[in-house]
């Protein structure tokens, strides 16, 4: 795990704080050396302040918890958590009910579990190939470029809460218009998708600046 | 799944098997009961759910049911509602009540969230069953904030109508109780306005036709309705039950006002004031049950729950010699079964939640509490 140091105000001597349950469960023998000197330093070394979004719950997500940080607005983070809560609510409360009405061969393939329906939208919603400026001679130019990981993640939550924010109703809430377009995005239909192959289609198109990218 | 003929024999076969001897291979038989019919409830059916056939619950509960209840209807196609003792409690005081006494007034009451309008609603269709006459309100705090349209009664100078509130629940009243409309004939002659009247001797249905179609008068039929049965419970020929849930909202404060800005206290409102009348214990033939409410309250801090803090001194004197029904959390027992249906029809997706630290942290951080379970089990 890759921890940020460069504007980290703590001394290097303070430790990371450890929330999962079963590191603590595992008796002294099972421990191989590497964990028995951690153990022993967590003993004697200070440990830093816990940052609120570490939770020692089974049901936290960090996908999940990205994406209510994505969506909250001035720091509120109980209305972002709630709509996310509503959001997730309202995708098992459509699926459900049209599992119940579906024929018995039928059932299997309805998906109703929230959390794997938001998982596969997303990665549905990631673009591939990214398009970034680069001045040359005066002139910008619309490079294709490769993206990192964190990049496309980031790309698809941002395209998804800014497609409900905008194009959505004056009276319809945010968790049903969320929910709506996760599902869209989950069969590879709706808007965020569209503009994803709207991008790609870009980036097809100006292949032959591939080669002022110098990195 | 369902269509699987041990399924349904081990259902029957286990519902009146204790829940000492829990069988390994289907523990969530047990957490149904195949009995609807709440009038055969026991002890032996404390902690289980059972199911109310969606056409009787169109017919009995037209409103009264709580919002998120209705939703989780709608999600699984069925009504299943728990046993639990208080409610077990109640309608023991029901079946042994003597109905030549003044009607008893039950307050069921308890902190947020712990189940007060399900157990008015069991004790509403029981009594539905049993064929009573039931005047359910769903919650009078309605009744008492955002009201759109106040008029200022024909009947009496002082007081104010309420037309649309009074529309709605006379439009409810209807659905719930269609043959006793036909029965029931008025005894007097009401005069709504100049021209029309409804004479002496006619049915019921008619005042209910004529709240409906003069939305003006609506709150005047209202408090024709209410008389005329609190007049006619006492022959026998039928069985009164009066279930007013926020009953609090009766004697506290509005937050309406009237047109010069002054406020509006609860005795000016039509409505309130016929209500009031009718949770007095000077009529025999039936009972009154109330719920307490501090969810839709008006000016009271959230941590009152108790008769003496929501009612007040006024309410509490008004409703004085009363059976206090107080209703707790889940026991361990109601909670697997409540987890055991959830994860029967198939509510709880999360794969965690499936595992024993699931279930035990479900456990934790609802504190057992019925509403926070079903808060906290939506998105999962």
């Amino acid at each position: 795990r890759i921890v940020p140091v460069r504007w980290s105000r703590y001394n290097p001597s303070y430790l990371e704080p450890e929330a999962k349950k079963e590191s603590y469960q595992k008796p002294l023998e099972e421990l191989t050396e590497e964990e028995r000197e951690q153990m022993e330093l967590k003993g004697v070394r200070p440990i830093k302040a816990a940052p609120p979004t570490l939770s020692s719950s089974v049901f936290s997500d960090p996908m999940i918890s990205k994406f209510t940080n994505m969506m909250m607005k001035s720091g509120n983070k109980v209305l972002a958590r709630s709509l996310m809560s509503q959001t997730l609510e309202a995708i098992k409360r459509k699926q459900l009910e049209k599992y119940h009405k579906a024929p018995e061969n039928e059932k299997e393939t309805i998906e109703c579990n929230p959390y794997v329906i938001f998982h596969q939208a997303l990665k549905n919603c990631q673009p591939i190939i990214g398009l970034s400026n680069i001045t040359r001679g005066g002139k910008t130019y619309q490079v294709p470029v490769p993206l990192t990981d964190n990049r496309k993640r980031f790309l698809a939550m941002k395209w998804l809460i800014t497609e409900c924010r905008e194009h959505k109703h004056r009276r319809t809430m945010m968790p049903e218009k969320l929910s709506q377009e996760l599902l869209l995005a989950f069969n590879n239909e709706g808007p965020v998708i569209k503009r994803k192959h709207v991008l790609h289609k870009m980036a097809e198109a100006n292949r032959a600046y591939a080669h002022f990218r110098w990195w | 799944d369902r269509g699987c003929a041990l399924h349904t024999a081990a259902r029957d076969g286990l519902s009146s098997v204790s829940s000492q001897d829990i069988p390994a291979q289907r523990p969530r038989a047990v957490f149904h009961t195949s009995e609807s019919d709440p009038a055969k409830h026991t002890e032996q059916h404390e902690g289980r759910l059972y199911n109310i056939p969606l056409e009787e619950v169109k017919a009995v509960f037209p409103h009264g049911l709580p919002h998120r209840f209705q939703q989780q209807i709608q999600t699984f196609n069925e009504a299943r509602v728990m046993v639990r003792k208080p409610a077990l409690e109640l309608l023991s005081y029901l079946k042994g009540s003597n109905f030549a006494h003044p009607a008893v007034r039950y307050v069921i009451y308890g902190e947020r969230g712990t189940g007060k309008t399900m157990t008015l609603c069991h004790v509403v269709h029981y009594c539905s069953k049993q064929g009573w006459l039931v005047v359910h309100i769903p919650d009078a705090h309605l009744w008492v904030k955002n009201c759109k349209e106040l008029l200022q009664s024909s009947y009496n100078k002082e007081r104010l109508d309420q037309p649309l509130q009074a529309s709605v629940w006379l439009k409810n009243f209807k659905t719930s109780n269609e043959r006793f409309l036909q029965e029931i004939k008025t005894q007097k002659k009401y005069m709504w306005g100049k021209q029309e009247s409804t004479e002496e001797g006619r049915p019921l249905r008619e005042v209910v036709e004529q709240g409906l179609a003069r939305v003006r008068s609506a709150s005047d039929a209202v408090g024709v309705v209410l008389r005329e049965v609190k007049q006619q419970s006492h022959r026998g020929s039928f069985r009164l039950l009066v279930a007013v849930d926020g009953v609090n909202a009766l004697w506290g404060r509005t937050t309406l006002r009237k047109e010069d800005k002054s406020p509006v206290s609860p005795e000016e409102l039509t409505l309130v004031h016929n209500l009031r009348k009718m949770v007095m214990n000077d009529w025999s033939g039936g009972a009154i049950v109330t719920t307490l409410s501090q969810t839709g309250s008006l000016f009271k801090p959230s941590s009152a729950y108790t008769p003496q803090e929501l009612l007040g001194k006024e309410g509490f004197d008004a409703l004085d010699p009363f059976v206090p029904i107080p209703v707790s959390n889940y026991s361990p027992r109601e909670f697997e079964s409540c987890y055991g249906y959830y994860l029967e029809r198939r509510w709880l997706q999360h794969e965690k939640a499936h595992t024993e630290d699931g279930k035990a942290e479900l456990q934790f951080l609802s504190g057992s509490n019925p509403r926070q379970l079903d808060r906290l089990a939506g998105p999962l």
